[in-house]
C-alpha cells in the first residue's frame, strides 16, 4: 500500500529535492526499504545496526512510532511518515 | 515601550537568553515589548558581518563590538525599560546551573547540540522550563519543555550524535526569515509558559513550502534525565564534548 513520507530539507539531496515521496510497505521498515530502493542512500541516514538513528524521529501521523511499535509500525494506505532530524543552528 | 495592553503583568518575570545571535535576537525583541522584566543574556561573541542580515539586534556600526552590548543598546533604543543583565561567556558545564537559577525559564538557540544537552540538563536540574530552538538552511524548530520534562530534549533525541551521523554546519545556512520565525516561535512558546498557558508540542517549520506543523512529542520512561530511573543528576563536562554544529 502506498504511504506519503514527508522529506526534512537536510535529506531532500536523496530525494531529488522532492519534499515528499511516496512509498509502498505494510509497515515502517517496508517503508524504508521501498523508499531505499528508490533513493539510495536514504536508508543509511535514518538507520543504523540498532535501528532508527538517535537524532532521527519518525512519525507515522502524529505518533513518534518509539511509542507505537517501531519500525514493525503497521501503516494504513493514504497514511503519511514525518522524518523529525534534531538541528542546531541560528 | 506600553506594556499595559500585556495580556499578562510579566515584569516580574525573567528570561534567560542564551546565544544571542539569529534566534535570540529575535527572541529578545519580542520578550522585551511583552514587558518580561528581566532579561539575562549570555554570549561571548562579537558582532561579525555575516550576522547582520538574520540578528536583528545589531547594525552596520556595532560590527566588533561585544554582542552583548550592542544587543542591550539596541533593548533600550527600542524602549525597554527592564533589566538586562549581561553574561559574556558561554554556557558551560562550570557555571550552567548558577546561569539557569537566575531566570524564570531558558532559551536556547545554540548552534551546537553540547550546549543543547547542557541547557536541557540544567534546566531540568534546576527545576526550570526551558524553550529550544534551531534553524538551518529553510528548517527551524522550536520546542518548550516543562520543568517536569517529559518530555524533554533527551526524551526526543537521547544524546550527543557521533561525528558523522549529521552533515557539518559549515555546509549549511540560514534564511534569516526563518530564523527571525524560530525567534519568535520561541518568545510566544516562552511568554506562553511564564503567562501560565504553556504549550508542549514541538513547532517545525518549512521555509520551503511554508508549512508549520506542529509535533506532539512524548516522553520515554528509558530517559536519562527525566524517566522512570534516571541517571543524570548532576551536570558532568565529559558528557557535553563533541557534536558539531549541524543540520
Amino acid at each position: 500500500m502506498a504511504v506519503t513520507v514527508r522529506i526534512p530539507t537536510p535529506l531532500r539531496t536523496l530525494t531529488g529535492g522532492e519534499e515528499s515521496v511516496q512509498a509502498d510497505g505494510g509497515t515502517v521498515r517496508q517503508v524504508i526499504e521501498d523508499m531505499e530502493a528508490k533513493h539510495p542512500g536514504i536508508r543509511d541516514r535514518l538507520l543504523d545496526d540498532k535501528g532508527v538513528r538517535r537524532f532521527v524521529n519518525l512519525y507515522v501521523g502524529e505518533e513518534d512510532i518509539r511509542f507505537l511499535d517501531g519500525l514493525d509500525t503497521a501503516l494504513s494506505a493514504g497514511q503519511e511518515i514525518s522524518i523529525v532530524p534534531a538541528i542546531a543552528g541560528g | 515601550m506600553n506594556t499595559s495592553s500585556s495580556p499578562t503583568d510579566l515584569s516580574t518575570k525573567s528570561a534567560l537568553v542564551i546565544g544571542v545571535g539569529g534566534l535570540g535576537c529575535p527572541a529578545l525583541v519580542a520578550l522585551a515589548r511583552a514587558g518580561v522584566g528581566r532579561l539575562v543574556l549570555v554570549d561571548d561573541d562579537r558582532v561579525e558581518l555575516s550576522n547582520l542580515h538574520r540578528q536583528v539586534l545589531f547594525r552596520d556600526e556595532d560590527l566588533g563590538r561585544d554582542k552583548l552590548d550592542a544587543a542591550r543598546d539596541a533593548l533600550l533604543r527600542d524602549g525597554y525599560t527592564g533589566a538586562v543583565e549581561l553574561e559574556k561567556t558561554r554556557f558551560v558545564p562550570d557555571t550552567a546551573l548558577t546561569l539557569a537559577a537566575r531566570a524564570d525559564i531558558l532559551l536556547e538557540g545554540a548552534d551546537n547540540f553540547p550546549t543543547k544537552f547542557l541547557a536541557c540538563d540544567a534546566a531540568r536540574l534546576s527545576a526550570k522550563p526551558v524553550v529550544h530552538g534551531a534553524a538551518v538552511r529553510f528548517t527551524a524548530t522550536a520546542w518548550c519543555v516543562a520543568p517536569e520534562g517529559r518530555p524533554c530534549y533527551r526524551c526526543l533525541f537521547e544524546d550527543l550524535p557521533a561525528g558523522d551521523a549529521v552533515p557539518n554546519c559549515a555546509e549549511a545556512g540560514v534564511m534569516a526569515p526563518v530564523a527571525g520565525l524560530a525567534g519568535a516561535l520561541m518568545a510566544d512558546l516562552a511568554l506562553r509558559h511564564l503567562s501560565g498557558a504553556p504549550r508542549s508540542a514541538l513547532w517545525a517549520y518549512d521555509g520551503k513550502t511554508d508549512a508549520l506543523r506542529e509535533v506532539v512529542v512524548g516522553g520515554r520512561q528509558q530517559c536519562p534525565l527525566c524517566g522512570d530511573q534516571p541517571s543524570i543528576s548532576d551536570i558532568q563536562e565529559a558528557r557535553y564534548l563533541g557534536g558539531l554544529c549541524a543540520a
